[in-house]
This record gives C-alpha cells, structure tokens and sequence, in this order.
C-alpha cells in the first residue's frame, strides 16, 4: 500500500479521469456562472458587462429576501422533520424485538423511490382545498383546522416543504440505519449490564457514534432545502405571487421567464455561496465538537 | 458465488441498460438537405400541439402540405409549455428547427442575435399579405414595418363567460356594475356555488383578469404600462386593484383559486359548480359542446351604468405580431419560409371551418362546416372597430410580464393590498424607465 502511494503516476492516472469530469462539468460552469453574473445578457446575444449593478439590484429587491427567508423555513423544516423522523425509525426497525421491520424498512423508503412530479401531484390532491383528503378528513372529524394550503400567502411553504421533507426522509433513515449496524453490540450490552434502558442507552451510544452519518445526512438535507425548486415549480409555481420563490426559483423566474440571465445568475452566484456556507459551518460544528469530545477525554486520563 | 441464471440476467439488464442510455444520448437524426425542390426535403417544424383546438388545425394544415407539397416531410417537435426555454436553448446550441413558433418577445430577441428571417419578400412573393385581413394587418407587421413570423391568430380576446342557467335559476341579472357583481357573489355564494372559476395557477389568467378590470377605468389596460405610456399607475390603475382585492375579499373565487388550473376550472364551469369562467374566446366552442345554450359570455362589469356602456369597445387581449418563423441557418429556409406561409394559411382555414373560430388572421371566403354559434356571431359584431390591449404573450418586456403576472396572482388571494401592489408596480415601472 505504501508503495502505491507512493507512486504518484498511479495517483494521476487514477484521479485524473475524475478530476476532469468534475472541472469540465462543475468546476468551469460554477465559474461561468459568477462571471456571467457580472453583466446584462439575455441568453442569446453577447453579454455587457456591468460590474456590481445585479448584486446591487439584488440586495434591495424584496423576492430576493423572500425567497432567503422560504429558503432557511425549507431548510429548517426539512433538516428537523427529517432527522427526528429518521432516527426514531431507524432506531425502532434496528430493534430485533421489533415485528414487521422488514415491511417498515421497505415502506419508509418508498416514496424516495417515487418520482418528485407523482409525489407533487398526490400531495396537490391531498392539500387542495376545496376537495383535498387532508380538509376533507379534518371537516368530517369536526376538526376546524381547515386551511388554504397551498394558495396562502404566508402558509404554503411550510406545506410545501413537509411533501419534500416526507419524501426523502427514507433516504436520511436508510444512512442513518446503515450507520447503526455499523455499531457493535457489545456497547450495548456493556450498557445493559451497567443498567442503562433503551432510551439512555441511544442516547450515550448510537447517537454519538453516529456522528458521521449525521454530518453527512445534515448537508445533505441542508443543501437540499437552500436548492429547493421542483416541488415549487409543480406545486404553486412559486406562488401565490413570489411567496413560495426560493433563490432556485428566484433564479429560474429571473432567467427563463424575465430573460434576465446576468440577474438569474447573480441569485445563482449566492446561491452557491449560501450553500458553501452552510457547509462549513457543518464542518466546523462538528469539528468542535469532536475538539471537546478529545479534551474530555485528556481531562479524565490526566484527573 | 452468483448462480449462472443469476450471472446471465445481471448481464442481460446490464445489456438493456446500457442501450437505453445509448439510445436516449443519440442525437436527432439530421435534417435530410436536399436542393433539388422536387427531391424529398425533411423540415423540422416546432409548433403547439397539446389539445384539440391546436392538434386539429395542425394537423389538416400537414395533410394539405402533403397535397401541395408532396416532396416535402414535415417533422413536429411539439412545442412545451416552457416560457421559450426550449426553443431558446435550439437558439444558442445552433439547433434551431427550420419552422419555428415564436412570440412577440422571442422575435425581438432573435433579432439581435440573427436567429429569424426577414420574411417581407416572402409575403410577397406567396401573397400572403395580400390574403391577411385588414383588421389583422397589426398582427403581420411589427413597428418598423417588417414582417419576421406568419400568424395565424387574430385580434382574440378575453371573454368573462357565464353560466345563464345559474343566474335564472337564482333570479339573477347580468351585472353591469362593481356592486351588482357583489350581489351576484354574495348570492352565489349562499347556495354553494362558486361565483368564478379562475385558473389562477396560469398566471397570464390572473393579469387578463387585472387587464379587464383596468380597461374599464384605462381603455390601454397593461399595453399603456408596457409600452410606457403611463409612467406610475395612476387612479385607475389603482382603483382596478381595489376592485379586485374587495372581489377577492368577498369570495368571487374558489380558495385554491392560485393554484387552480384550466381543467380543474373549466370542469367546475362546464358541470355548473361555478357560475363565471374567464378565459380567451376560444374556450367559446368547447364550452357551448359541452353546455350548449346555457352558455354565454357578457361584457365586463364597470364601476357604473355609464362606464359600463361606454365600456364596450374596450376589450382586453389583442393580437401581436407572432406566428410561424424561419430559422435563416436552414439550409432549405427559401422553402421553409414558403411552407411556413402555407402553414400558417391553412391552419387559420381549419380553425375558421372546423373549429367555428373566425378570430384568424387570413381572410376565409368558404361557409365554415358548422355554422357558428350564436356567442360567436354576437361577438363577431361586438368587436368590430374596438380597442384591444395586450395578452401577457404579447407584452414587449419581459421583465414588466413576469412581475404583473406575479403581482395579479397575488391579488386574487385577499391577503395582499392595493397598496402592496401598486408599490410593487411602481418600482419596476420606475426602472423600466430607468433602462
């Protein structure tokens, strides 16, 4: 192995092909992208540089801050939803006492599996006020909690991003189960015999040692929900209004629908930043906390 | 260890997989260039092709090419409903069809960058000019007097449809007033019928209805505020969105109005769930198919008796110049242009005669097969010597288009004022001054 390492051809050849995917198709274009949104450029015709007038623009545009604020709810919604949800199924389909696990493990899954646009159009049904299932089963329970869900201005996107964070809650559950089986059992059992139950037990020992995969499984549904835009482009069309844009809407309705690509692209260009952000803020956060974990344990080898 | 069968069917679904993506990553096949005009020529075509009322004349229109034009094999790439994204990214990869639909803003574009012939020879040379009616004449010619795209819709226009059975039934009359309409609603409303089904989810819906509004107080509706004619809106402007907030308010539409679309819409019209529709004058056949005499259009409500009648002749929709356009980088684009013409020529002679739609460009001397329908006839006359504003397809500005139509939609959910809308509205108005 030291060997190989060493041998820096075998490296290059190895790396290379990769590599160049990875500039040609997302390295170069994320450049475009910021250069491009320095100018005035309509998508055809060559474009005119114009310096710092789309960030300008963008700093005191109202849907600019509408669509940062849809996009931290998104984030926030889908990132709890789906972490709690996950781990409490991972954990219950994990127990071996636990009957049908086989049948949870498959049917928490499923709707990853299914398409975003069948996954819109059955939660449109179920959400559509006048005829939906969801107003429909609260009227006859004699429940008034009836709402307007995706036609209210300040409402709709909490609906939503519950249908995105229902759906790929599975994806977050199927890492986070792998990552328990990753957990050996003699902790638990050590646990069992210094008394712990269940519950205490998850929490000191599967939930720690999963650090990880909750990294992992937290930029993924961080990152997801700062780019949101299929579920809004099929569901409200990032309406009512501009009330459910997100900057990936924002982008798109400045680009393809005003034909104000230097714009589309300056939301783009934060986009990619706020993104970039959120990940090393993950990082570091989780690199504290690894930092403390460590000087605990120096503290309790030098006390 | 894999059994063999296992083995052989990872590498049979291997094998599939492999072809799919092969097969979906192959190009198109080119286009068959041929010079002789006699031998077989291969034309792309995109146009619309998503109901009846587009398949149909589409496709009588193909069927007598193949009579006039036996050499030539016309092959469609249906248009998507995409904001011009499509066509738009044909246009920058170079891989733009030989015919092409393009609207008002994409031609303008497409001017710059040299992607649309200049056609006047060509309507000269086929005639067509001389076959498209006076009334018409706006939608051929843009402002500097050229002709870039052949069309085949006329002056159309938005029509506020009702269900007359509904309003006998509740003994009510057609409103010609702002308070008469909230009568209706009100009444409506308290026998579980909803007053107006909006497909506010398409939002050009959503500015016809401000558009309507507006030209009872502004008779340019939005063209004035696109062309730049007004600067900042002005009391009628403001007053329409008053109107429509207090319509909104007082329940005219279903609560999932902004995300209600055109078949959900037309079926609460069409099975008397809903006692008003709004949408162009072509939902006239397939409403009067499918209700026959209990339905009918009315003109638009205004704030008063006299506004109302004077009203009349101020209709909002229009046609733009638009229409069939020839990519000049064809290598057949002489021809192209010719059968464009021709296209265009019949599919406004299918939807005259098979489709009881006179709003066409070109003059049709022939009886259609069925006569028209009495909204038709009457509307015929209603909208001789009239104004016409804009529909949003036909708006110069990309950037006025997106925000009114975002701002209108808003309208209609009562949770937004006057106030908001018109700020809103201003600002961009200001800076499209400033550009």
């Amino acid at each position: 192995m030291k060997k190989f390492r060493s041998n820096k051809l075998a490296i290059f050849l190895f790396t290379f092909p990769a590599l160049l995917l990875f500039i040609v198709f997302v390295f170069i274009p994320i450049l475009q992208v910021f250069a491009y949104s320095f100018t005035k450029w309509n998508g055809i015709s060559a474009p005119e540089f114009t310096g710092l007038k789309n960030y300008i623009r963008l700093f005191t545009d109202k849907v600019f801050y509408t669509s940062n604020k849809n996009m931290f709810i998104f984030a926030i919604l889908v990132t709890v939803y789906q972490m709690v949800f996950a781990t409490i199924f991972a954990i219950a389909v994990s127990d071996a006492k636990i009957k049908g696990r086989k049948f949870f493990r498959v049917a928490y899954f499923i709707p990853v599996v299914l398409s975003v646009t069948v996954v819109c159009q059955l939660w449109l049904s179920i959400l559509n006020a006048e005829s939906g299932l969801l107003n429909t089963m609260l009227r006859s329970l004699g429940i008034d909690f009836q709402q307007n869900w995706l036609s209210d201005r300040y409402k709709s996107i909490y609906a939503i991003a519950f249908v995105n964070a229902w759906q790929w809650m599975g994806y977050q559950f199927a890492l986070i189960v792998a990552g328990i089986k990753t957990i050996s059992t003699d902790y638990y059992e050590a646990a069992q015999i210094d008394g712990a139950n269940a519950a205490i037990a998850h929490r000191k020992i599967t939930i720690p040692l999963l650090a990880e995969t909750y990294k992992s499984s937290l930029i993924i549904a961080i990152t997801g929900g700062i780019k949101a835009f299929t579920e809004m482009y099929i569901m409200t069309k990032g309406g009512p209004g501009t009330s459910t844009y997100t900057l990936a809407y924002m982008m798109y309705s400045s680009a393809f629908r005003s034909k104000e690509y230097g714009y589309g692209l300056a939301a783009a260009s934060m986009l990619v930043l706020e993104c970039l952000a959120a990940i090393i803020v993950i990082n570091a956060v989780f690199k504290s906390n690894d930092l403390d974990a460590v000087k605990k344990k120096k503290r309790r080898l030098f006390a | 260890m894999r059994s063999k069968w296992e083995k052989l069917w990872i590498g049979c679904l291997l094998v599939i997989w492999g072809c799919t993506i092969l097969t979906a990553c192959a190009t198109k096949e080119p286009t068959v260039i041929q010079t002789e005009e006699e031998e077989p020529v291969t034309l792309t075509i995109y146009a619309q092709y998503a109901d009846e009322d587009t398949k149909f004349p589409y496709d009588y229109a193909a069927k007598k090419l193949k009579e006039a034009y036996p050499n030539v094999n016309l092959v469609l790439d249906i248009q998507a409903q995409d904001d011009g994204q499509k066509l738009q990214t044909y246009a920058i990869t170079g891989n733009l069809p030989d015919i092409y639909q393009a609207g008002k803003q994409q031609i303008e574009a497409f001017k710059e960058s040299g992607n649309i012939m200049l056609l006047n020879n060509v309507v000269e040379s086929t005639g067509f000019d001389e076959k498209v009616s006076e009334e018409a004449k706006n939608i051929l010619y843009d402002e500097q007097g050229n002709v870039y795209a052949f069309p085949y819709a006329g002056n159309e226009v938005v029509l506020w449809y009702y269900n007359k059975d509904l309003f006998d039934k509740y003994g009510l009359t057609v409103p010609k007033t702002f308070e008469e309409l909230l009568t209706v609603i009100k009444v409506f409303q308290e026998h579980d019928v909803i007053p107006m089904a909006l497909f506010g989810k398409e939002k050009w819906i959503t500015t016809a209805f401000y558009d309507v509004i507006a030209t009872r107080y502004e008779s340019g509706g939005i063209n004035s505020l696109d062309n730049g004619e007004v600067k900042e809106l002005n009391e009628g402007y403001r007053k329409a969105a008053q109107v429509i907030s207090e319509l909104a308010a007082a329940g005219m539409f279903p609560q999932n109005v902004t995300n209600l679309n055109y078949d959900q819409a037309a079926e609460l019209f069409y099975s008397g769930k809903a006692a008003m529709m709004l949408n162009g004058q072509w939902e006239m056949e397939s409403a009067y198919q499918k209700m026959g005499d209990s339905v009918d259009w009315m003109y638009y409500p205004s704030y008063s008796e006299e506004a109302y009648e004077a009203g009349k002749e101020a209709w909002a929709g229009g046609g733009t110049i638009g229409g069939y356009a020839v990519n000049p980088n064809s290598s057949n684009c002489e021809l192209a242009a010719k059968v464009a013409a021709f296209i265009a020529e019949k599919y406004c002679e299918a939807k005259y005669l098979y489709r009881s739609n006179p709003f066409v460009t070109v003059k049709i001397t022939k009886e259609p097969v069925n006569s028209f329908n009495g909204m038709t006839t009457r509307l015929l006359e209603a909208t001789k010597d009239v104004s016409y504003t804009r529909f949003t397809w036909g708006l110069s500005n990309a950037i006025f288009k997106t925000e009114i139509e975002d701002q209108t939609q808003l309208l209609l959910t009562a949770q937004y004022s006057q106030e908001e809308f018109c700020e809103e509205m201003n600002k961009i108005l200001e800076d499209m001054q400033t550009e």
